[in-house]
């Protein structure tokens, strides 16, 4: 094919050239609903057995929950309840407001929709298998049906943790009893709520659109008829989309902070992060059974290294399982400086030689920086990792089915919430198999977790939390990184809403600046 | 001695050849004194992370202040390893069974062909995926899955060989005289169809070597720390923010490797086998 070039032609094929830079940006300014980028895809839909917190944003803002954490802030006022009445430190009597109605013509939320949403945490699925998420709701005894639309809340127990950790959260999402039972299985890929958004669309490991909910009747109208969530689990991939204008919001790494805050049309958002990421040992699985060689691994990572190398020095080194500024820190727990000689020595005292591990973790860039930067360092007292970097689904779904049994080293990144009983239910005995996947067991941990959710009193619960911490650190089971530092860029006409934690997004609070 | 000079000859008489056989030997020269020249390509110094090229680091370092001169060189050893071992286990075993499937004819022919066109019917990088499913991520899987992609194009080429020598009166005459197949094949067969082998091989090494790339690139070739020119373009990509070099010094050697050894092949095509000279 030839091609012929004449004036008309070179001036048409010019000014589409001159026009291209700028396509993008009308396309950008043109958008009313907002395209944003999410590190995960969606897992399980379940509240009490979702995966991770993009499940867990996208269940507060479909389904409903008795109250609802206000736009930025872990303080709540009511939702789907009318009224709340403490009868006593054990005792709630609620109230539902009348008309509320479930998506795809389930029908009116009642109290037995509560009761039945609620029970599956005490009594387990229709299988009768406890839920991922039971714990959450740990001290709930029962839930009493007292009318069409009012109920009552028996607790075990005095509980700190229960509203903020579960009936405020997505554990506490009121489900349609009818929907689940006609979904069975379904339920963990169908989510039918009465809230003010509906899950529109989810094209797996592509995107999923959230619609405004037409026939929600609460106050917390959503201020956007759609927003897309575009599954990108690379962030650095995620901030050349934004860069492109292909996206309005969207978390970034700490090494491009300063490529964030020369973009134009852009709120850079910096938040410390109560996160923990670790390196978890299995003390399981063979050699690793030994304590010493725990401790020598322990020694012989350099994390100060790791968050110089993986986290470009933007993030601070964690030196235990809590965060500063919440109940339970342990400010002075020993921050492990590594020091080859001790490693060396523990291994010789263990006796073990020719040591091989496999190191499992996420396959983004920053994770196996981490595994690489461990790998070398290892190395050097003669161990040897071998790097097994998975996409996110298969990652997660080591969550499950005693799939986390095999694993030696793991690197972790689990988010938190303001409780520490959130944290620390995941280095139960219970959950061996499911999310401790160190397959650490201490009674006296666990006896711990359970007096720290039966206290009210602060000062006793911080004890509490220190002290299984410090049980955590004996067992040299983990390797603390760091609690993250949360960034995020967004288009300055979005305005973007999230939870202290920088973490749980409020999709129904996201408007127009 | 006298026809490899001739073939070199026969290859710089075109300004292609010339230019494949220089970016060819530009690529050898570089991924086997890289390591003379660079420190360990593994050693990781997060203090120098992201350095520009330097004395102290020609290419500049990478994420993890790794030289990348070093990683490139190791990354293109690594490349070049394979497909050279991929090509010649290939080769060798398709022309074998090529071979065995012109002379046999009948029903090991039909078998032999049905085999082959299975294995093509599979896009490669779908049955990539399903093999490293099966077998896990390593450079083992990759030479395995490589090697049985290759093989049937090999295989075809010899048998369409086999075939046509079969009933050549030469042969004729030597199984008259009873001599043994496997004298036949040596004496006969094999000198016949190493030529358009040959072609046909180094025509593949550049494909093995984007190949390998694309998957370390995927994040299914090489496992860390080992660097693999893909694994590099990847690396450089996420991190283009930070500095661009890492990115463009991989991918021009990448773009150099492959562009030397496709120029430097279709030379030797037409120096060992004009009549399929310009034929795809």
């Amino acid at each position: 094919m030839r091609m012929k070039l004449d004036r008309r032609t070179f001036l048409a094929g010019s000014s589409a050239l001159a026009i291209l830079p700028f396509a993008r940006h009308a396309r950008a300014a043109g958008r009313t609903n907002p395209i944003i980028a999410l590190d995960a895809d969606i897992g399980n839909l379940d509240p009490g057995n979702r995966v991770g917190t993009t499940e867990g944003n996208i269940i507060r803002s479909v389904c409903q929950t008795l109250v609802r954490f206000e736009p930025g802030k872990t303080s709540w006022t009511n939702d789907a309840a009318k009224e709340i009445k403490q009868v006593s430190d054990t005792e709630f009597e609620f109230e539902l407001n009348p008309g509320q109605m479930f998506t795809g013509g389930f029908g009116e939320m009642t109290a037995d929709d509560v009761k039945y949403s609620f029970d599956r945490y005490i009594n387990g699925d229709s299988n009768g298998k406890k839920l991922a998420y039971a714990d959450d709701m740990e001290a709930l005894k029962s839930v009493e049906v007292t009318g069409k639309y009012t109920g009552k809340l028996i607790l075990k127990h005095p509980s700190a943790a229960l509203w903020l950790i579960g009936i405020c959260d997505a554990s506490g999402a009121i489900l349609s009893r009818k929907a689940v039972e006609q979904l069975g299985d379904k339920i963990a890929t169908t989510l039918i709520g009465s809230g003010p958004m509906v899950l529109k669309e989810w094209r797996p490991k592509e995107q999923f659109v959230l619609a405004a909910n037409a026939d929600y009747k609460g106050p917390y109208k959503a201020h956007f008829q759609e927003i897309t969530g575009k599954i990108i689990p690379e962030h650095k991939t995620s901030f050349l989309s934004y860069q492109a204008k292909e996206l309005d919001f969207t978390a970034f790494d700490a090494d491009q902070l300063d490529t964030a805050k020369g973009l134009p049309d852009t709120s850079v958002i910096d938040r410390p992060g109560i996160d923990y990421t670790w390196i978890g040992i299995n003390v399981q699985k063979g050699d690793l059974a030994d304590p010493r060689v725990r401790q020598a691994i322990r020694w012989a990572i350099d994390v100060d290294a790791i968050i110089q190398g993986a986290y470009s020095g933007a993030t601070s080194r964690a030196r235990t399982l809590l965060a500063p500024g919440l109940l339970g820190n342990w400010a002075d727990a020993p921050l492990y400086t590594r020091d080859l000689a001790k490693a060396q020595a523990l291994l010789a005292e263990s006796g073990k030689t020719d040591l091989t591990f496999t190191f499992t973790c996420l396959n983004d860039a920053t994770s196996l920086a981490v595994a690489q930067i461990a790998q070398a360092n290892l190395a050097e007292v003669g161990i040897a990792l071998t790097i097994n970097a998975m996409d996110s689904g298969a990652y997660w779904a080591l969550g499950a089915d005693n799939a986390s049994k095999d694993l030696e080293l793991t690197l972790i990144p689990y988010t938190s919430k303001f409780d520490p009983s959130f944290q620390t239910q995941w280095f139960l005995a219970s959950q061996i198999g499911l999310w401790n996947w160190q397959g650490w067991n201490s009674p006296e941990f666990d006896k711990l977790h359970q007096e720290g959710l039966e206290t009210l009193d602060k000062a006793k619960r911080e004890a509490i939390y220190i002290s299984m911490q410090k049980l955590l650190d004996e067992s040299a089971s983990c390797i603390w990184i760091t609690h993250g530092r949360n960034f995020f860029v967004n288009t300055a006409w979005l305005k973007p809403m999230f939870l202290p934690s920088g973490k749980d997004w409020q999709f129904e609070f996201f408007d127009k600046a | 001695m006298s026809g490899l000079v001739a073939t070199l000859k026969g290859i710089c008489s075109e300004r292609e050849g010339r230019l494949g056989l220089a970016f060819t030997c530009l690529i050898l020269v570089f991924a086997l004194a890289g390591p003379l020249v660079s420190p360990d390509p593994n050693v990781i110094d997060v203090k120098a992370r992201f350095a520009a090229p330097g004395l102290a680091h020609l290419l500049g370092t990478d994420n993890l202040g790794r030289d990348l001169l070093a990683r490139t060189s190791a990354g293109t050893r690594y490349a070049l390893t394979l497909a050279v071992m991929i090509v010649v286990i290939s080769s060798v075993i398709g022309s074998l069974i090529g071979i065995v499937a012109g002379i046999a004819g009948g029903w090991v022919d039909r078998a032999v062909t049905a085999v082959f066109d299975i294995v093509n019917a599979f896009p490669p990088l779908i049955l990539a995926f399903a093999l490293i499913a099966l077998y896990g991520k390593g450079s083992a899987t990759f030479v395995l899955l490589v090697t049985v992609v290759f093989i049937p194009q090999f295989g075809r080429m010899a048998r369409a060989r086999a075939q046509t020598l079969r009933n050549l009166s030469f042969i004729e005459a030597e199984r008259m005289l009873a001599v043994h197949p496997v004298t036949i094949v040596v004496r006969h067969y094999l000198p016949n169809v190493a030529g358009p082998i040959i072609v046909l091989a180094s025509m593949n090494l550049p494909v093995v070597i984007a190949f390998e790339a694309s998957l370390s690139f995927l994040g299914f070739g090489v496992q860390p720390p080992k660097s693999s020119l893909g694994t590099l373009i990847k690396d450089g990509f996420i991190s283009i923010n930070q500095s661009w070099w890492p990115t463009v010094a991989s991918a021009l050697v990448l773009a150099i490797a492959t562009l030397g050894a496709t120029l430097l092949g279709e030379a030797l095509r037409r120096v060992i086998d004009p009549k399929t000279a310009g034929v795809r």
